[in-house]
């Protein structure tokens, strides 16, 4: 019995050593920094400042606080219409073959494309010197392109969601696309037989049905858009900034003291999304217990 | 209570070669429990789904009430259908599940809780409310599908195979549920069964279906006693097949002439069939018999408990007999045998 265990340690040893050691070696020296522990500048001392310094010292709260509702608004209003519209798209869809068929191929193209490369298409359809500024002064509808609604490089992150939920729809819409698929449409008959109108069966039977899915689905676009850097970079503006732009320019100051802030920032970054995580386990685990 | 007409219904799908069904009609009075028989793919469920609007039909009509349905959409039918894997909703809890219709159509709770629990209690489950689903046996769920389905008072009831999915004993019990449920509500009822047996003990008249045509509505006796063709009688266990041609108000066969008491007599065509069951032919060493008698030799005896089988051949054509076992003749294979084909048990048909 004890030599089985052991051979069972054995064997698992290798790969959880490289796991420690990337992994949670980088996340612990991560956080040594953002302690302000920086041996190659010669600061040894332990101690929360750069915690404090990018929430609540004068040069930086107003900026944390500002992108990190930033950060929020458009997690928020990314992962929640990206959603909707992926929801909406595969059941208005999932009956028609051809549709179906035309519109899977066109969301699978969109999956491997590098958020960058969406990010770019964005500003190219969107922006004020765009494709649609340009049709829309052309057919009369806006006097010049300059009259087009600001969309890409807004203070309020328009172009950023918009490039997520372009993105963000793909995921939701292949994952519905299957559940759909194994659930068949005999719930939403049945409810039908049973005096379901087309709303009544969209909120009381589709949606409960889709929802967890829905949800773990949300869970993992939420995480990835409030920590991911490239899309806001390129899409947003200098003030608010959302924090993962933040943290990076922090890493990019000449002065390598700022490093411990962009460090602390990363790791504020990174517990709120396990925060979520938790929570989202929590809620399941609960729902399950609750069965 | 409410009577239906199916009129001229016909239903094709591009994937088939022929049509699904195949113009049936049908007039299912009020409060009667109706089974609709046949082979798996014969287009009784498809009749079912155009019944409750699921599937619009080609061409023909559904009329209940002396309304026609076609132009009313399904949750406004007062037709529900109760599904053969039962498709409780798996978030929902017993109540919740079998009050779902009610709140649909925007009933106050109080009437809802009291109706829920008038019908768990109908169901013989009235301790389960707060149960999920997954917590439930199968013929819990069937029950609670039941339960759910009655709670509006639907003008018809549909029940798409609903004993296939319960083993021998809560078949039985579940059998004999729909029956007492149907009779006390007086609801009008279809239920689809592939199943002979099922089809008989259940139902008030059955609609065999092949090949999306219906071959005959009628009593379950009648399918016994009187098939209107090869199909049906095969179906319910013909065996017995003996070709005839009208002669002088009887029928000629190659094993000689029938005295025929049947009243179809003037329906039947020039060529017909005789059919006769196995458990209603005779046999006898000697020739006890005054008509219908035809000599003939033991083929095979094959004792089955309570009955005993015989082949028995009769100038070239086969018949079969099955007898009680108890206070039989010493009867053996290769005996000289005369058979008798009693003259109001045989049924002939055309085909």
């Amino acid at each position: 019995m004890g030599g089985e265990r052991l051979k069972i340690i054995l064997s698992l040893t290798p790969p959880l050593l490289i796991i420690f050691t990337l992994f949670f070696g980088g996340i612990f020296y991560g956080f040594l920094q953002s302690l302000g522990y920086q041996p190659a500048i010669g600061k040894y001392e332990i101690n929360f400042s750069a915690y404090y310094n990018v929430m609540f010292s004068e040069r930086y709260a107003k900026l944390f606080w500002t992108g990190l509702g930033l950060n929020l608004w458009v997690s928020f209003a990314s992962t929640f219409l990206a959603a909707v519209f992926a929801l909406f798209g595969a059941l208005a869809i999932r009956k028609t073959f051809f549709a179906k068929t035309i519109c899977n191929f066109i969301y699978s193209l969109n999956l491997p494309m590098p958020h960058l490369v969406v990010a770019v298409g964005i500003i190219f359809v969107f922006s004020q010197s765009g494709l649609l500024a340009r049709l829309a002064s052309q057919i009369g509808l806006i006097g010049s392109p300059g009259d087009f609604p600001v969309l890409v490089k807004d203070k309020y992150g328009l172009g950023i969601i918009l490039a997520y939920i372009w993105k963000e729809a793909a995921f939701f819409f292949i994952i519905l696309m299957s559940v759909l698929q194994s659930l068949g449409e005999n719930f939403e008959e049945l409810a039908q037989s049973l005096g379901a109108n087309r709303w009544q069966r969209f909120r009381y039977v589709i949606l409960p049905l889709v929802m967890p899915n829905l949800f773990s689905a949300s869970i993992i676009v939420f995480a990835f858009s409030f920590g991911a850097y490239e899309v806001p970079a390129l899409l947003g503006v200098i003030y608010p900034q959302m924090l993962p732009v933040m943290a990076f320019e922090f890493f990019l100051n000449p002065d390598l003291n700022a490093r411990s802030e962009g460090m602390a920032l990363s790791i504020i970054i990174a517990i709120i999304v396990m925060i979520l995580v938790v929570f989202y386990f929590w809620l399941t685990q609960a729902k399950i217990r609750k069965d | 209570m409410s009577k239906l007409n199916i009129k001229n219904l016909i239903k094709s799908f591009p994937s088939m070669d022929r049509p699904a069904v195949n113009n049936v009609n049908l007039d299912i009075e009020s409060g009667e429990l109706v089974a609709f028989l046949g082979p798996s793919g014969c287009g009784k469920t498809t009749i079912l789904k155009m019944i409750t609007g699921l599937f619009q039909p080609d061409s023909g009509d559904i009329i209940l009430d002396e309304q026609s349905l076609l132009k009313i959409p399904t949750e406004k039918r007062g037709v529900v259908m109760v599904f053969q894997n039962y498709l409780l909703f798996p978030y929902m809890n017993v109540n919740e599940n079998v009050g779902f219709a009610l709140k649909m159509k925007g009933v106050d709770k109080n009437i809802i809780d009291q109706k829920v629990k008038e019908m768990l209690e109908l169901v013989k489950l009235p301790d389960i409310g707060l149960r999920k689903p997954k917590q439930l046996s199968g013929g819990q769920q069937q029950r609670v599908a039941l339960a759910r389905a009655l709670i509006s008072n639907p003008r018809i009831l549909l029940l798409d195979e609903p004993l296939s999915n319960l083993d021998a004993h809560l078949r039985d019990e579940m059998r004999d549920l729909i029956v007492t449920i149907q009779q006390k509500l007086k609801v009008t009822t279809i239920f689809v069964t592939h199943d002979q047996e099922e089809a008989v003990l259940l139902a008030d008249k059955i609609a065999l279906i092949f090949d999306g045509e219906l071959q005959n509505f009628t009593s379950p006796k009648n399918y016994y006693e009187k098939p209107k063709n090869i199909k049906a009688a095969k179906f319910f266990g013909g065996v017995n097949f003996i070709n005839a041609k009208k002669h002088n108000d009887n029928l000629s066969t190659n094993i000689g002439t029938v005295h025929y008491k049947g009243e179809n007599y003037t329906d039947l065509n020039e060529d017909n069939i005789i059919t006769i069951r196995p458990e209603n032919i005779k046999l006898s060493k000697n020739n006890d018999f005054n008509d219908n008698s035809f000599k003939g030799l033991i083929k095979s005896v094959i004792f089955s408990g309570t009955h005993t089988r015989y082949k028995i051949i009769v100038n070239d054509l086969e018949l079969e007999c099955s007898l009680q076992s108890v206070g039989l003749q010493d009867i053996k294979t290769d005996d000289t045998i005369y058979v008798h084909l009693p003259s109001d048990k045989i049924w002939a048909m055309n085909e």
